[in-house]
């Protein structure tokens, strides 16, 4: 894939490096890389790809704009509010480099589509905002045979690490299995606006130089960042035989969404409530217990009738205030946090744990249009 | 034996706010009993009621995986606990 002049001055800086030169530069603009989610991570990271001359992008995403986004996901402004996040993103980097293709996805990823969307790019970048997308893409990445570099952020914390078919371990050797609301989300407890532009940017390295085939990868090695100590940590990770995907007897042959096979069986006996189910069960029973695993502040802005507040962090050591009251119904902003809580007390034993889908959202959406919804 | 524990993120809540605390023991069990005497509820977030290592949790002495309790820890180590992060 030869490059124009216009080209050839774009990247010279970059071309004038002896490592990378012409073919390191045509082989940047022969290279697909996919970038899973358009949040704090994948906005940087795809920044820097499109100016970097990566010549196909594909960007993963169902979400829209909002104002809470603002802070750390870069590639929008004021006036992309309520825009598909890959929408705005695709013309914020056209206009950057209007010699890339940017190839838009907006869809939830899932065990049936995963494949067809990975099979279609070269390299793989994860910045997805759940754990259970995270197993997905690994699996599709290592069935496939596919480069993946996957981060995370946390309040001041990141973490990067990259897996290459057959050389090192993926993401289930690194975790084999994470329940959701183990581990921790911006959504919770915050997050530091600069620190995903950092392991972004990190992630957007890697995929350089996979696509020139420089320098060395962080295969094997996990990365952590501690934005408030300024301090990178590199720690080893070793594949595991017994890995379900990667090992050497592994049963894995699809794509699973979820860490493990008990958190979807377990999951599948919490009751799903619509937001007009729950406004029957709200009438005919005063009882109901209600709890609302969003953050105080969240709570206190706005909040369901009788409803008590028990932050999702707080939930596990806190469930023996709710014992012997019946089946909970968990409530949060979108349904991501009151699934969690569901896995969580399932875990502890709780008979039929419920939960409200679409969140609080779909409630304003659904019953009450004025129910303002404060953001996460 | 006294060493230091580098604590991750989104257990910092349990150590108020601190990211690095000193702690006493000649394993890595002995490690997080020294933590959970001083920051109570800590252990359980990281070790289940069968005392196996959460499979989100991983533990470091210094820059060597420690994957039991049993692990030994030296006068002046430094323990990682990294947790899984999701956020994007």
């Amino acid at each position: 894939m030869t490059l124009s002049a216009d080209e050839r001055a774009r990247y010279q800086r970059q071309i004038s490096l002896p490592e990378i030169g012409p073919s390191g530069q045509e082989r940047l603009k022969a290279a697909r890389v996919l970038l899973v989610g358009a949040g704090g991570l994948g906005c940087p990271a795809a920044l820097y790809l499109a100016a970097a001359g990566v010549g196909t992008l594909g960007l993963v995403d169902f979400d829209r704009v909002e104002i809470s986004n603002l802070q750390r996901q870069v590639l929008f402004g004021s006036g992309d509010l309520g825009r598909l996040k890959v929408e705005a993103a695709r013309e914020r980097l056209l206009a950057l480099n209007p010699d890339i293709t940017v190839r838009t996805h907006a869809l939830t990823l899932r065990a049936d589509n995963v494949c067809e969307i990975v099979g279609g790019y070269d390299i793989v970048l994860d910045g997805s905002d759940r754990l259970s997308t995270r197993y997905l893409v690994n699996d599709a990445c290592v069935l496939l045979g596919r480069p993946l570099v996957t981060a995370a952020i946390h309040r001041f914390e990141g973490q990067a690490m990259t897996y290459l078919p057959g050389q090192g371990p993926c993401y289930r050797c690194l975790f084999p299995h994470v329940q959701e609301g183990a581990a921790g989300s911006c959504a919770e407890a915050g997050v530091l606006g600069v620190l995903p532009g950092v392991l972004g940017t990190i992630q957007a390295s890697e995929a350089v130089k996979i696509a020139t085939g420089i320098g060395a990868p962080l295969i094997g090695r996990l990365l952590s960042y501690d934005a408030l100590q300024l301090t990178f940590t590199e720690l080893p990770v070793s594949r595991r035989p017994e890995c379900r995907v990667c090992g050497e007897h592994p049963d894995i042959s699809v794509p699973q969404e979820s860490g493990g096979l008990c958190d979807t069986r377990a999951l599948a006996s919490a009751r799903r409530l619509s937001a007009a189910a729950l406004r029957s069960l709200m009438a005919v029973g005063p009882t109901l217990v209600l709890i609302d695993v969003r953050e105080p502040r969240e709570f206190a802005a706005r909040h369901l009738d009788g409803a008590r507040n028990i932050p999702l962090g707080e939930l596990e050591r806190r469930l023996a205030e709710i014992a012997g009251e019946g089946s909970p119904v968990f409530l949060c902003r979108s349904g991501q946090r009151s699934l969690a809580a569901c896995a969580i007390a399932l875990r502890a034993g709780v008979a039929s744990p419920g939960h409200l889908e679409g969140g609080l959202l779909s409630w304003a959406a659904q019953v009450d249009a004025s129910f303002e919804v404060p953001p996460d | 034996m006294s060493c230091t524990v580098h604590i991750p993120s989104p257990l910092r809540s349990y150590t108020d706010g601190a990211h690095r605390v000193p702690a006493e023991g000649a394993t890595l069990g002995e490690v997080l009993s020294s933590l959970e005497a001083r920051f109570a509820g800590i252990r359980f977030r990281v070790v289940d009621e069968q005392s196996r290592i959460r499979p989100h949790i991983r533990f470091y002495v210094n820059t060597r995986e420690a994957s039991e309790l049993s692990a030994p820890v030296g006068s002046g180590d430094t323990v990682h606990v990294i947790c899984a992060l999701s956020g994007g």
